[in-house]
């Protein structure tokens, strides 16, 4: 716990010492952090897709079937038992041997590592844009467009609502959403020369789009803010005695370190250019 | 005297940008040290989360979903954290699922810290925590349809059939409300499209800053009923709900640094003008 | 040629065809392969990508080692790193009661050390060191150069000071005060005429105040310069209104792009 406090610390102060400039302690971290979050990926992807979705589908426990020659197969893995467990693996799947297929392509895929291979790929690839592309233009055409327009849709005259409020809906504020959605799509149709009465309409189009930028901004700096202070919660928490004081500590060491590399790059002479 | 004050503005606007950086260390540091105690008022996107969960009756199943991870914990934690107690004062039943593999971690933490410590409720009774199923919208999708065929075990290997709160519990219409605590895909906008919106339950969630603007149409067409908008918004539920908490304490660090940066905008801003109209005399 | 490029755009175009067809059909089959299998066939060749990211790093890192290229020092990090990643998923569990395959979720185990001391504190700092560079990037480089620059600016600003506590604490009657010295600058920029600007000036000053002293200097009235109250009706009206407009165009941005894949239209999945 304490030896883990020590490590996350240096490691926060480390990425935070970019700040100053780029520097050995932020160069580790970053490497660090590369290499970590590739090995987490990984066992997380294989361990919550891959050994129960798809061998818990080759091999499920429900059909294991120790004379077949499959599980045969099967058993001769059995030496790697964390991955493949005795008896077939228990996730509840019956078998579907159309696993098969991305299997296939999923192997083929890592074997696109060789440069000769690199081709093999694309099957896998292009399984994946082509099932991405028939969800995704089913999925955002019903909920981001038709969706979308129903809801900027509302009924002209409503006497259930009143002219003008400033918190809560209103017939005004309806106009207001109604009017910069339609002017904010005029501006992307690209199809026609902005001028005239429609460069007006889709001027009017850019200031609600701009509004919106701009309440995007605030929120991606109130957002980044919030980060910051969690990071700086965590310092302060593991600065404590037990903790033995790790933030202040490691922070002395690299302000040092950094002062006294940053002072000899300033006395060392200037070298001239090689010729 | 004008020319030295203009001099002295021009010089500092082209200082070397790790002095901004000091600045606002400090800024967020030292409220963090020092809290103001500024007073926090609820918005009206965060009253409606707050109203939409106190309609609800005693004893209502409440399917709470963590899909956030460690590097959007500081805004989502809070707001997870009042939503569960919030929930649990008012005898609510609450179910957990998480899209996400780090928010089981999440989900986890948050649930030993309420449910087990402050409130001592019974697993299996009060709530549950179903875990982490792969799949993004295949996992919504699958609940919508069939909850048993998705869970055959919770996340701590019990069997489902054998938890006496899933007994009559099959689909996400069988629950009362919906809430999605979310980073990002898949989150509040999956919940939208494959489970509020064509079953019809009601659902609330509480979203990064940054996440917001992609969710606000949802929120204003009446598809998701208020939103806890990052820390601000956890920390205007924490009012509301009467329970402080970290969502609170970072809130006048939230407000210091912000001021510092609108004070930098017009700074800047201040510089530019001084120095258009000089080269413009020039 | 056959493999490399006819058959991957017979792929995507099959499969397309499928899984937007399926949202159509009543066929059980159909229904249950898209519904179903298809994603979980994503999900399995989305993990064997990222398998492929991982093997890809650990050649080009070894590569560096090998050849001494410069930097190669810190390509021993990222080695370590991985190879400290892979024992806590594969290897080492460090606890006996939790089984394998839940120990990446469950607590008491290397891998979840590692998650949060190690992995959380990286990630988690990474995101929050750009709060400096934003900072940074708003005295620098936010200019007020013409009216769209200034609503981005002006609706940012009013976002930032009104969602925080701060902002209600601020009196609408400052608010007014200080849109009185905006509105004098102004005139002083546009009609260059100091009697006008003193004018303005004097004439808004008198104006708020007598206003605020008749109605007793409530912080939240006049509502509209209440900063939450303002801050409120531009995230749920003109906000919405462009978010609204953006997220129509690419929701008709994506369908169409989705079109062109699966007619084999677009080919850059390939390299082409």
């Amino acid at each position: 716990m304490v030896i883990g406090a020590w490590i996350s610390v240096f490691l926060t102060l480390a990425i935070l010492s970019y700040l100053y400039k780029d520097n050995p302690f932020y160069k580790v971290a970053e490497h660090v952090f590369v290499g970590i979050s590739t090995g987490y990926w990984t066992s997380m992807f294989f361990w919550t897709q891959i050994q129960p979705n798809l061998f818990g589908r080759l091999w499920p426990a429900t059909e294991y079937d120790a004379s077949s020659l499959w599980y045969k197969f099967y058993n001769v893995f059995g030496v790697f038992s964390s991955v493949f467990p005795e008896g077939g693996i228990a996730k509840g799947h019956d078998m579907h041997l159309i696993y098969l297929v991305p299997f296939a392509l999923g192997i083929m895929m890592l074997l696109s590592v060789s440069s000769k291979l690199s081709w093999m790929a694309r099957w896998g690839i292009a399984y994946t844009v082509g099932m991405a592309a028939g969800l995704r233009a089913y999925g955002f055409l019903n909920s981001n467009v038709i969706g979308q327009i129903k809801g900027s849709a509302f009924q002209l005259v409503n006497s259930n609502l009143p002219y003008f409020a400033l918190v809560g809906e209103s017939i005004f504020n309806n106009f207001v959403i109604l009017i910069g959605t339609i002017t904010g799509l005029m501006y992307f149709y690209f199809s026609r020369e902005h001028t005239g009465n429609f460069g007006r309409l889709t001027k009017v189009g850019i200031y609600f789009l701009m509004i919106s930028f701009g309440a995007s901004f605030g929120f991606a700096v109130m957002g980044r803010i919030s980060l910051l202070i969690g990071r700086f919660v965590d310092l302060i928490h593991y600065s404590s005695s037990t903790y033995n004081h790790a933030t202040l500590w490691i922070l002395l060491i690299m302000v040092v370190l950094l002062g006294y590399s940053a002072f000899m790059d300033k006395s060392a002479p200037i070298e001239p250019p090689a010729k | 005297m004008m020319k030295y004050i203009i001099e002295l503005i021009l010089s500092i606007g082209k200082v070397d940008r790790r002095w901004i950086f000091l600045v606002i260390g400090l800024a967020v540091l030292l409220p963090l040290f020092f809290p103001l105690g500024l007073p926090i008022r609820a918005t009206n996107a965060t009253q409606r989360v707050y109203d939409a969960v106190e309609e609800l009756e005693p004893n209502s199943k409440v399917l709470v979903s963590f899909e956030y991870g460690p590097s959007t914990k500081p805004e989502i934690h809070p707001m997870a954290i009042a939503i569960l107690r919030h929930l649990f004062t008012n005898g609510q039943k609450v179910y957990v699922t998480c899209l996400w593999p780090d928010g089981q971690f999440m989900a986890e933490d948050a649930l030993t810290e309420i449910a087990e410590e402050e409130y001592g409720l019974t697993y299996g009774e009060d709530y549950v925590l179903l875990g982490f199923r792969p799949g993004n919208e295949a996992v919504v999708k699958g609940l919508v349809s069939n909850i048993r065929k998705l869970y055959t075990t919770d996340a701590r290997g019990t069997l489902v059939d054998q938890i006496p709160m899933m007994a009559n519990v099959n689909k996400v219409k069988d629950f009362d409300f919906i809430f999605s605590a979310s980073a990002g895909y898949p989150g509040t906008i999956e919940w939208v499209q494959y489970a509020a919106d064509p079953t019809g339950v009601p659902m609330s969630t509480g979203t990064t800053s940054i996440q917001v603007n992609d969710v606000m149409p949802y929120v204003q067409s009446g598809q998701v009923k208020g939103i806890l908008a990052g820390m601000p918004g956890a920390a205007e539920y924490e009012a509301l709900i009467g329970s402080p908490g970290i969502g609170t304490s970072g809130m006048d660090a939230q407000s210091i640094a912000h001021l510092v940066i609108v004070l930098f905008i017009v700074f800047g801003n201040i510089t530019y003008f001084i120095e258009t109209r000089r080269a413009k005399k020039y | 040629m056959l493999w490399k490029r006819q058959i991957p755009i017979l792929i995507a175009t099959v499969v397309g065809l499928l899984t937007l067809f399926g949202w159509f059909t009543n066929n059980p089959g159909i229904e249950s392969f898209v519904n179903d299998d298809a994603t979980q066939w994503f999900d399995i060749l989305a993990s064997f990508a990222i398998f492929l990211g991982a093997l890809n790093l650990m050649k080009l890192q070894g590569r560096k080692v090998l050849k001494q290229h410069s930097g190669w020092q810190y390509s021993l990090f990222t080695i370590g790193g991985f190879i400290f990643a892979i024992v806590a998923g594969f290897i080492y569990k460090g606890n006996d009661a939790v089984a394998w395959g839940f120990h990446v979720t469950s607590k008491g185990t290397l891998f979840k050390w590692m998650f949060d001391f190690i992995f959380t504190p990286l990630s988690a700092t990474m995101f929050a060191l750009l709060a400096f560079f934003v900072a940074s990037a708003s005295y620098r480089a936010f200019r007020v150069r013409n009216l769209e620059a200034t609503l981005l600016l002006v609706s940012g600003i009013i976002i930032m000071v009104g969602r925080v506590p701060l902002g209600s604490s601020i009196s609408s009657w400052f608010i007014m005060y200080l849109l009185v010295l905006v509105g004098s600058i102004a005139a002083n920029i546009k009609l260059q005429d100091k009697i006008i600007t003193f004018g303005v000036l004097l004439g808004g000053v008198v104006i708020v105040t007598i206003w605020g002293s008749l109605a007793g200097w409530p912080v939240d009235q006049p509502s509209i310069f209440y900063l939450p109250m303002l801050q409120d009706w531009i995230y749920n009206n003109p906000n919405v209104a462009g978010a609204r407009a953006i997220m129509i165009g690419i929701g008709l941005g994506i369908f169409a792009t989705s079109i062109r894949y699966i007619l084999g239209v677009e080919k850059s999945y390939i390299g082409e």
